[in-house]
């Protein structure tokens, strides 16, 4: 039956070429375009994923990540006394003035971060050592990011806000959702990068005794004056959700997304019924000689699913292309297995929709009418 | 072989058949009488318009009639509702039409192999070798129907009619869109058939000269069955 239904839709190879780069386009949009999304969404909360914290404390009232307001260093003290809290490590993520080798000025985001520090720590190190920024005025940029910073190799020496930088260490990967590029240094540095008061930083690290429950301890430092905690994956969808919601960044990359869905079920949806109504004197006569509806209907939907699966096998194709152009140019398309297997879902459902009409059309088309001229 | 005496295969009462209504209502069939007897070749003939087509359909389990009884097998199926019909369907008729129906997609052996699966058949492969041979067609088992003439599809038609062994097989019009040569060689077929694999042919036709081998000919008119003639040489 496959066989069969395979040859009645590839009978008419170009209607079939069209259909499938319908499916195809649909599903090259979805995955760009949710890849995208998924790519920036990653940058908007990487610091916070890769962090071996298991809550983060910060001021009253932030919404968000990137632009948390300063607290006061007697905060750190009152976290790190307080009971199920093993460890506690400040940190400063604040704005910076990079001076770029031409004069130009280039805003980085620092993060500083605490002297023999374990909870937060550059990670996807590809060339230097990491430890070394907890020397005054040595930083770690990433390499994604030299095309901003104008530089190209380790060592080299700049200055933020005035003071005076040098690469010591160089990341590959680590790229912000403000697209400032990230700086880590220590906490020195941090301030002097920053204009940040000696005695502010702007959160507070924790890693929770053995056996303490994260949640539980978010919620007890959370009710210390002034402060608010969260856990790490909460902080992480924060994080996201404000970006995503705030931004409309979200609504951006979904309605592409279900522009390319609806592209998909209209051109398929279009070429199926019309390949039904071509055969629709065959269909009849089949009916008309006691052919079960569900096997004509099985006939119709094993073309939709043909076309789903060629289309979503070069749809995925091209957007590995596509992603591979997109990386060119620093951006990030993450295709993750669960976008993916959503996304080969989503194909079938809309090719099985598209086909509704034609299938509607053969249950009611009367056998009777095959006799007709 | 003496058909005479065995019990009508099916059989038409009484058949009226109105369609539309109010100023658009068409008597297409009124008070036709009709039963079909396994091994011989039914002719209804008549005049565009008479009401064979519908003759064919209601007998064909595939219109509803106005008024009157369809009897399958002696039984009284008028009253069953449509989703018993395509059951008794698969298992009484098997249908010809002028236009062939082949999927132009598929080879002969395709067309006939799809027909007998759809209706739920066994070995449709096997079987539809096995028709297509007997229509003397095992030299064009792989050609798609465009690389057929006429009569060749017309024979795979008849052999896709043959899957599931019905007792019945429905012509309308078989024989119109081929030329008097291969019109007569597919007649010649369906003679075959009815003769030696004991099947009722029912075929509706304007054609006199398909006459020659038939046993009998209904003469329809004006929605009446107005003659049915047994023919001198089907004695
Ligand atoms: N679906 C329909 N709706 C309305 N009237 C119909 C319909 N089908 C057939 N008729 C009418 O019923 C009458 C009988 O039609 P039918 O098709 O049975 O004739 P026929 O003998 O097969 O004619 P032909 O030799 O031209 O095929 C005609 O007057 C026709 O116009
Ligand atoms: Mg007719």
């Amino acid at each position: 039956m496959w066989n069969l239904a395979r040859k009645i839709l590839l009978h008419d190879r170009i209607k079939f070429a069209v259909a499938a780069a319908g499916v195809s386009i649909s599903v090259m949009l979805v995955l760009v375009q949710i890849g995208l999304y998924l790519g920036f969404m990653q940058n908007a909360s990487n610091l916070i994923d890769h962090s071996h914290a298991d809550v983060w404390v910060m001021g009253e009232g932030n919404e968000n990540f990137d632009f948390a307001g300063p607290i006061d260093e007697r905060a750190y003290y009152k976290v790190a006394s307080t009971p199920g809290v093993a460890r506690a490590e400040r940190m400063i993520l604040a704005f910076g003035q990079y001076r770029l080798a031409d004069g130009g000025q280039q805003g980085v985001q620092v993060v500083g971060l605490e002297p023999g520090g374990r909870l937060l720590t550059p990670w996807h190190v590809v060339a230097g050592d990491p430890a070394r920024i907890h020397e005054p005025g040595k930083i770690a940029v990433d390499t994604s990011e030299f095309g901003k910073l104008k530089i190209d190799a380790i060592g080299a020496r700049r200055e933020i806000s005035g003071a005076r930088a040098e690469v010591v260490a160089l990341t590959k990967g680590i790229r912000s959702f403000t697209t400032s590029p990230f700086v880590f240094t220590n906490l020195d540095s941090a301030r002097a990068y920053t204009n940040f008061p000696a005695d502010k930083l702007t959160y507070v690290l924790v890693q929770a005794e053995p056996g303490v429950d994260p949640a539980a301890l978010a919620r007890d430092l959370d009710a210390l004056p002034h402060l608010d905690a969260y856990t790490t994956p909460q902080l992480s969808i924060r994080a996201r959700h404000y970006w995503s919601s705030r931004t409309g960044v979200g609504a951006g990359f979904f309605t592409t997304a279900a522009l390319g869905i609806i592209v998909g079920l209209v051109v398929v949806g279009q070429i199926l019924y019309n390949g039904t109504l071509e055969h629709l004197r065959e269909y009849g006569t089949l009916k008309a000689m006691g052919a079960r509806n569900s096997a004509i209907v099985r006939v119709i939907l094993y073309q939709a699913i043909i076309s789903a699966v060629v289309g979503f096998v070069f749809g995925g194709g091209l957007a590995v292309l596509s992603r591979l152009a997109m990386t060119k140019a620093n951006l990030t398309v993450l295709l993750t297995p669960n976008l993916v297997a959503v996304t080969a879902v989503l194909t079938l459902v809309m090719c099985c929709a598209a086909s509704m009409l034609s299938v509607i059309k053969v249950l009611r088309l009367d056998p009777a009418s095959v006799f007709k001229g | 072989m003496t058909h005479s005496s065995s019990a009508p295969l099916a059989s038409l009462a009484r058949i009226g058949k109105t369609y539309g209504d109010g100023d658009t209502e068409v008597v297409a069939l009124a008070d036709a009488d009709l039963s079909i007897n396994p091994g011989e070749i039914l002719l209804i003939e008549g005049p565009s318009g008479s009401g064979k087509t519908t003759l064919i359909s209601i007998l064909g389990l595939l219109l509803k009639p106005s008024r009157g009884s369809v009897f399958v097998g002696g039984r009284d199926v008028t009253a069953l509702p449509e989703r018993a019909l395509p059951k008794i369907r698969a298992e009484t008729f098997g249908f010809v039409f002028q236009g062939f129906n082949l999927f132009p997609a598929l080879t002969a052996l395709e067309n006939v192999a799809l027909a007998i699966r759809m209706k739920g058949g066994r070995h449709p492969e096997h079987e539809a070798r096995r028709l297509l041979a007997a229509v003397g067609l095992e030299t064009r088992m792989h050609h798609l129907p465009a690389n057929l003439s006429g009569g060749q599809k017309q024979r795979v038609a008849i052999a896709r009619a043959l899957g599931g062994n019905p007792p019945i097989i429905l012509g309308d019009e078989p024989t119109a869109a081929l030329d008097t040569k291969t019109a007569l060689g597919v007649m010649d077929l369906l003679r075959t058939l009815a003769t030696e694999q004991g099947r009722a042919v029912v075929v509706v036709t304007h054609d006199p000269r398909l006459e020659r081998f038939a046993d009998r000919v209904a003469r329809v008119e004006d929605g009446r069955v107005i003659a049915i003639d047994t023919l001198a040489h089907a004695a």
